[in-house]
């Protein structure tokens, strides 16, 4: 009987230490991710982004649900135009329709940080991209987790965290951004240049600098979206914004007015 | 019988002294031995490489034109012209020379390159166009003189590695990205780079700036590694990021840094000095700095965003003599993030700041 325990508390303890026990991943074991893709493609399962990725107009990629995409970050210095940051970047001018589901997310997870960089990759950008969607993604550690230029992507119930920034829309771009969080960056979401994205029901928490920065020339749709414990909660030329943006509360100053006079 | 003999030795003379070609097409991979003059229309079908030593003159007017040939499918044009030789394309105001795709409906990137490569000669460019290229005009181990010439619609507008390069008068306009430069020496000055997404890019370089409008650029306007940059006299607009060192040596005089969605400036790891500027209508700070070290004085810095001016490094920072739109000690000390407002970062010397607008302003914003 003591043996039969002995032997089944031993079984239990194995168990609890395999399964605490962070995964060990052979990248190069993995399917690999880069360039350009030259036709449709749907992914699923563990796949690495190797390098850049480029897909084009025309082109549409496909993740499915409980993806986990790896990132590895680039060793290289590169300043080629073709790509718009020198880390690794899914560089999005056709279509991107990540499609996760609430128990099945699509992740996109860095290799390994790179020694002295307080980001591992670039992020996912979207330039000119047409149709896409981001649906219950995990994006973590990116440059911004999400770029759109001109661009304008549906970006649902997805988490970006610990990013630069989290998500910046530009140059004419108006996606709709809903139930999402971007908590734990140094910044969350920046509306530059022209950009009317619907936000609505967003948490943006925790970053270090603005939660919501909405300039002058921007004509965002505001709907009770949450924005907590960042250093400024929202910051606008339009007061009005203030009202319409939804609660605002535990940042260190919940609304910076950005007036002519700039300042606290 | 003699006389027509004569005639036709002269002409063979002639022809191998400065062969004029008209419509003339070049297919496949060839080279030009001889001292060439080039007037009217050209074809490059292929790769066509000036050989070292020789000249290649293109006269007002020329088209010359390249076929779309992606071997590796990348979308990439591959015909270009690769010169070991000379290069001398001296068009004029009214009869420009111009470097294009034979498509109809060409997109940027449909050929390749004017590539001036190991040509220490002096390449002269004048009154060019260059178009639908990957890299419009780029130069390795190579000197060169580009003025009063347009540069739109390519992938990268200009290229230069190990080179020394004048642009002058030059508009860079719409390209997926400006000008892009390493282990260079560039003069820029009185010339437009507008409508990329990096307008002016590059890494260990030497960059003199001058008189130049860098504005709406999709990125960052000025964007510099381990660099050093003398600015003076120009206007970065409706950037991203006006301009953004790293690790590099500035000197900025008069320079206006107005209205970039981000910061007008950003210095990091970065030292010099900053005097005379206008830093005015940026989206968030005015200035940022990370560990920069030097003077920044005499500048007027005023409505930007959220702060004029923001120190995120743990040094102190010099900031005296400045105009910062008011003399009221308190305001100005809530224009400026410092260790006041974190600990841990430098602070901000802020003091003597100037009582009026400074004459020069004034002048120029009457």
């Amino acid at each position: 009987m003591k043996v039969r325990c002995g032997l089944m508390l031993f079984v239990v303890l194995w168990l609890l230490v395999a399964c605490a026990a962070p995964r060990t991943i052979t990248p190069d074991a993995l399917p690999q991710l880069s360039g350009v893709l030259h036709q449709n493609q749907t992914i699923s399962g563990e796949i690495v982004l190797a390098a850049d990725l480029l897909i084009p107009e025309g082109r549409i990629l496909t993740i499915l649900p409980g993806t986990t995409i790896y990132v590895k970050p680039t060793l290289s210095t590169k300043i080629d135009p073709e790509w718009l940051s020198a880390e690794t970047e899914m560089l999005v001018r056709g279509t991107l329709r990540i499609e996760g589901t609430s128990d099945k997310p699509v992740s996109f997870l860095p290799l390994e940080e790179e020694a002295d960089q307080d980001v591992s990759w670039a992020g996912i950008l979207f330039d000119r991209s047409v149709d896409s969607v981001v649906r219950h993604a995990q994006i973590f550690q990116a440059e911004t987790g999400v770029l759109c230029i001109d661009s304008s992507p549906l970006i649902q119930e997805s988490l970006i965290a610990e990013s630069r920034y989290g998500l910046v829309m530009q140059n004419g771009s108006s996606p709709s951004i809903s139930d999402n969080l971007i908590r734990d960056g140094e910044a969350g979401v920046f509306c530059w240049t022209n950009s009317s994205p619907e936000l609505r029901r967003n948490q943006i928490a925790g970053n270090k600098e603005e939660g919501l920065f909405i300039d002058r020339s921007c004509n965002p749709l505001l709907d009770d979206n949450r924005i907590l414990k960042n250093d400024i909660g929202l910051a606008a030329y339009d007061p009005e914004l203030r009202a319409r943006v939804g609660s605002l509360s535990g940042n260190r100053e919940d609304f910076r007015q950005l007036r002519e006079g700039g300042g606290k | 019988m003699r006389s027509r003999a004569l005639m036709l030795t002269l002409l063979a003379i002639l022809c191998t002294v400065s062969p004029v070609a008209a419509a003339r097409t070049y297919s496949g991979e060839q080279t030009l031995w001889q001292d060439t003059v080039w007037q009217d229309d050209v074809l490059i079908d292929g790769v066509l490489t000036v050989a070292p030593g020789v000249t290649l003159e293109i006269r007002p007017g020329t088209t010359v034109r390249f076929t779309f040939r992606d071997s590796n499918r990348d979308g990439i044009g591959e015909n270009e012209i690769l010169s070991q030789g000379i290069l001398k394309a001296l068009g004029t105001i009214e009869k420009p020379i111009l470097f294009t795709s034979s498509m109809k409906n060409p997109q940027p990137g449909a050929w390749g390159a004017v590539n001036m490569l190991m040509s220490e000669a002096e390449n002269i460019l004048q009154y060019t166009i260059f178009e639908y290229g990957y890299r419009g005009f780029h130069a390795h181990f190579a000197k060169a003189t580009i003025s009063d010439s347009i540069f739109r619609n390519n992938l990268r507008g200009l290229q230069f590695q190990e080179s020394t390069v004048t642009v002058e008068r030059c508009q860079v306009k719409d390209n997926l990205n400006g000008m892009q430069f390493r282990n260079s020496v560039v003069l820029l000055r009185d010339s437009v780079v507008s409508g990329s997404y990096w307008g002016i890019r590059g890494v260990y370089n030497e960059l003199t700036l001058s008189g130049c409008r860098i504005e709406n650029n999709r990125i960052n306007g000025v964007n510099l590694r381990d660099s050093s940059l003398k600015a003076s006299d120009n206007h970065i607009v409706g950037n991203r990021k006006g301009l953004y060192l790293q690790r590099s040596q500035v000197n900025l005089y008069g320079n206006s840094f107005i209205d970039n969605s981000e910061h007008g400036l950003y210095l990091e790891e970065s030292s010099g000095t900053v005097h005379t500027n206008q830093i005015s209508g940026n989206g968030r700070a005015g200035l940022r700095t990370l560990n920069f070290s030097g003077e920044i004085t005499g500048n007027v810095i005023i409505n930007n965003g959220e702060y004029a001016l923001q120190n995120d490094g743990k040094d102190a920072l010099s900031a005296s003599g400045n105009w910062w739109g008011t003399t009221d000690v308190d305001q100005i000390t809530a224009l400026i993030r410092d260790d006041r407002d974190r600990p841990g970062l430098g602070p901000v010397d802020a003091s003597e700041p100037l009582k009026n607008e400074p004459a020069w302003f004034r002048d120029y914003y009457p």
